[in-house]
């Protein structure tokens, strides 16, 4: 590798010159567009910032936005939705991100910008994951409301529910016990409760649950359960498509409907 | 007498800028007022004297443990192997060197990680992978770039006595017009350097230039203790042990006398954060090492 030995081709004060005078034209429509853009950061800071964590160190708020620049969230999550698609081969960890980084014409230091142990990227696809869910059973029930479709008894929604969820994670299962693990660390604990609580809470609000005493913490906890056990039941599962997950599935569910319904009973 | 004092003070305040103006931009060394041409001739000679003696004082002074704050700032910067680092002010190469060791372990792994998946190959893959890069640094450089002489010199015969030869290379340049590319670098990384740079500001719009897009910008500085109690015994040790060591040691009180004057005259972390965020870097941080006495501010170019 040759270094050039190029001297400026302006001198320097002159380039310095110049860039403060592009500078300034730049802070004048910065400072306006800035002001818009602080307006409607806060609707995109919350959803943001639960899946950060905690950090150690100080992290600047708005970062630099300029000309047709994205912000530093927008930038975040394209990279690391393009590293997704490494982590087949690296696993949850920098070196995806890396990849991720390089395809999208970034230097891969880029990943820096990420924790070293790939909590980031676990936590994005997860909440990937949530949302895409959200959207399915949003697009079920406009289906219903439209009459197109039936509605469905409730253990079988919370099945069909619970399954298209955790088949998102087939793509990635040789990987996922590793995520698995990660999530469980304590400093990501609470983002990655929080992520799983709010998805349980969709899956209930979709089914229709309307309670209002005890029952509301119940149901959560039981489905929350129910998810949690039949995730690592296809950790370990070799059958054709997963049959036997499924099949545990239906089980836990109909056992969660009769215990609900002997507690009506007694 | 009260309303005397102000119109003294301004009075001299005006002899000072009328000199000032026919010298050039006034800037500090230490806690002398200089000239900017001034500042960096006495910078140069500072450690010209001292570069001889660089390591001996940096472990004498910090009790050894600048080494800790160097491994910190390689491990922050994870690089992986194929990564080109920019380790400006290096000098005697030991951001460089941590630099080499660090990606070799890594690409060590890597390799081993291979040679396990080896084991499902076919015959075809397994000699199509014997064409692959198997270099023991997987294409990762750094360039050391100082502004002095003698410390390049120090620092190639450390490279030489340790056995560092491949993916070093050493350019003398000025931090502040760097002779190089725009968008070469992975990183950037300026140890105990940036407080020597007279001209903060172009130094920083350098880096920014030679960065790729998505590039690190790494800044290991000392920078101002957070905890009162301990910015006391700092203090104190600063001023009362640390030029009497350089006396001992080097032969030269006045270098470092220069050394704890300027810590104090450099800005706070957050002022030193919102500068380079001034730079053009995004996603701008810092994390304090020792309570503060050092600081590590890390930015990336969008």
């Amino acid at each position: 590798v040759r270094w050039q030995l190029c001297p400026p081709q302006r001198p320097l004060q002159a380039s310095a010159v110049l860039r403060r005078v592009s500078d300034e034209h730049k802070k004048e429509p910065l400072a306006s567009s800035s002001q818009q853009q602080f307006n409607s950061q806060p609707a995109d800071h919350q959803p943001e910032q639960e899946p950060q964590g905690p950090d150690p160190s100080y992290t600047g708020q708005d970062g630099q936005e300029s000309e047709d620049y994205e912000s530093e969230e927008q930038l975040q999550h394209r990279i690391l939705t393009a590293a997704l698609e490494f982590v087949p081969e690296h696993g949850w960890t920098a070196e995806a991100i890396a990849e991720g980084a390089k395809t999208l014409g970034l230097s891969a230091a880029a990943a820096g910008m990420f924790q070293s142990d790939g909590s980031q990227l676990i936590l994005h696809f997860v909440s990937q994951c949530n949302t895409k869910l959200s959207e399915l059973l949003e697009h079920e029930q406009k289906l219903v409301q439209q009459g197109e479709a039936e509605k469905k008894p409730t253990d079988q929604f919370l099945r069909d529910a619970v399954e298209a969820r955790l088949r998102m994670v087939i793509p990635y299962i040789e990987k996922w016990p590793q995520a698995l693990s990660i999530l469980l660390l304590p400093h990501n604990i609470p983002s990655s409760l929080s992520l799983l609580s709010s998805m349980i809470d969709d899956i209930w609000h979709y089914a229709g649950d309307q309670s209002t005493d005890i029952n509301w913490y119940t149901r959560r906890a039981v489905l929350t359960g129910i998810y949690n056990t039949t995730e690592l039941v296809m950790m370990q599962d070799s059958s054709p498509d997963f049959e036997d997950t499924w099949r545990f599935l239906e089980n836990r569910v109909a056992d969660a409907m009769k215990m609900g319904d002997t507690a009506n009973q007694v | 007498v009260g309303a005397e004092l102000p119109l003294s003070l301004s009075l001299s305040r005006c002899r000072g800028s009328l000199r000032g103006f026919a010298d050039g931009p006034q800037t500090h060394f230490g806690f002398q007022r200089v000239t900017e041409e001034e500042r960096r001739e006495k910078i140069n000679q500072v450690f010209d004297s001292v570069a001889k003696k660089y390591d001996v004082m940096n472990d004498s002074m910090t009790l050894g443990i600048h080494r800790l704050w160097k491994d910190a700032l390689v491990r922050k910067m994870n690089p992986s192997p194929g990564t080109l680092l920019l380790d400006v002010a290096g000098g005697t190469g030991d951001i460089a060197f941590r630099f080499i060791n660090y990606v070799r372990s890594v690409r060590e792994r890597q390799l081993q990680q291979r040679l396990k998946h080896h084991q499902n190959l076919s015959w075809q893959e397994i000699a199509e992978s014997y064409q692959e890069d198997k270099s023991p640094l997987g294409g990762s450089q750094v360039v050391v770039c100082d502004i002095n002489k003698e410390m390049l010199n120090i620092g190639k015969e450390k490279a030489q006595n340790l056995g560092y030869s491949e993916g070093l290379s050493w350019v003398l340049g000025n931090a502040e017009e760097l002779p190089f590319d725009d968008d070469k670098f992975d990183v950037y990384t300026i140890a105990f350097g940036i407080r020597n740079v007279t001209r903060m500001d172009l130094a920083l719009q350098e880096a920014y230039r030679v960065l790729k897009p998505g590039g690190r910008f790494l800044c290991l500085e000392f920078s101002r203790v957070t905890n009162p109690l301990l910015s006391r015994l700092y203090d104190l040790y600063s001023f009362q042990v640390i030029p009497v060591l350089g006396q001992v040691i080097a032969g030269d009180w006045k270098a470092y006398q220069y050394l704890v004057e300027s810590i104090r005259r450099f800005p706070p972390q957050e002022e030193l954060k919102a500068i380079i965020e001034d730079a053009g870097f995004f996603k701008v941080d810092y994390q304090n090492l020792s309570s503060g006495i050092v600081a590590i501010h890390s930015g990336f170019k969008p």
